[in-house]
């Protein structure tokens, strides 16, 4: 499997792979999602919103997916920040993940700074931004990223299509086994 | 004039033609397709999903939708506007709000005959024009 993002080269001479910059985000029942929380775990991410009325419900009916496969499996996680914080606040995050029925302990929803949010999609080498004239007004990529235990970036999935995301299930069972 | 020669050629098995594609269709798709299916696909199935089985208790089904086969005269409204208010389906209460969409009469009533017979079990039956009207008294 790839590893994505630019590689820098050490002072030693050795390449290094890209790897997420630490974060700290607060989720549906208020806890603190920051890098020690993704300490040895392999993860996926995406960006949505509550409100969002067109692509979200398709990427949630299929991160339900994952959220099944994985539901007994500590090592795996999902992380979806919402692009919406001003509305998406914590009691607004809990209300929709009754409604999905996730726990926070597997599928973290998250909220924080707008920009910070906003930025941290730039990390994750994906777009989110503000559009007026877009559905729900905000625009976003639909995909799911996937990211190893070395908080690496190893693969993008088309969240609202049913056989990319089978491949990112495949591709999750392949994480698991890699040492 | 190639073409008419072409025309003049083909005339004769015009009705063969019109046949064997009513035929080819019944194969690939088992029967003829609906012709609201493309349009629930298009608009109503990111949501409701493929066979209207809704999303938890985040979007409600259309399968077997009480609230929908009780309020069939509703749609073209719910299409055209959305719906902003909690709502109760089968028992269950639902309150993500559903956004208008931009869809015209023929295919909104299209879409609910497509619903009606598969979705809702209902014998209803509408028409573009009994849409429009519906559409012109919409809140």
């Amino acid at each position: 499997m790839p590893v994505y993002g630019n590689k820098t080269v050490a002072p030693n001479g050795d390449s290094v792979d890209y790897v997420l910059p630490d974060f700290s985000y607060v989720d549906q029942d208020s806890n603190t999602v920051n890098a020690s929380t993704i300490q040895n775990k392999i993860f996926a991410t995406e960006f949505f919103f509550t409100s969002c009325p067109s692509i979200c419900p398709k990427m949630q009916q299929q991160m339900l997916r994952f959220n099944e496969k994985y539901k007994n499996n500590p090592d795996v996680i999902i992380l979806a920040f919402t692009i919406d914080p001003q509305r998406d606040s914590v009691g607004k995050l809990n209300a929709y993940a009754r409604k999905l029925n996730i726990e926070s302990s597997k599928w973290h929803l998250l909220t924080g700074n707008k920009d910070s949010i906003y930025a941290l999609a730039e990390n994750f080498l994906v777009s989110a931004a503000d559009d007026p004239d877009a559905p729900g007004g905000h625009v976003h990529s639909g995909n799911f990223i996937l990211v190893d235990k070395q908080r690496r970036l190893r693969g993008y999935y088309d969240g609202t299509d049913e056989e990319s995301v089978n491949k990112l299930l495949d591709e999750t069972d392949l994480l698991l086994k890699e040492k | 004039m190639k073409l008419k020669r072409l025309l003049q050629l083909i005339a004769p098995f015009t009705l063969v033609i019109i046949i064997a594609v009513f035929v080819l269709n019944i194969i690939t798709h088992g029967s003829i397709q609906h012709p609201g299916k493309s349009s629930y696909q298009t608009n109503c199935a990111q949501c409701h999903g493929d066979n209207g089985e809704g999303i938890r208790v985040l979007i409600p089904p259309l399968f077997h939708s009480d609230f929908a086969k009780n309020n069939f005269d509703s749609i073209p409204c719910w299409l055209k506007n959305g719906i902003s208010h909690k709502i109760s389906v089968n028992g269950v209460e639902y309150e993500q709000p559903m956004y208008g969409l931009n869809m015209d009469e023929i295919q909104i009533a299209n879409v609910m005959n497509y619903l009606s017979k598969e979705l809702l079990d209902s014998n209803r039956e509408v028409n573009s024009i009994q849409v429009k009207e519906i559409l012109k008294n919409c809140k």
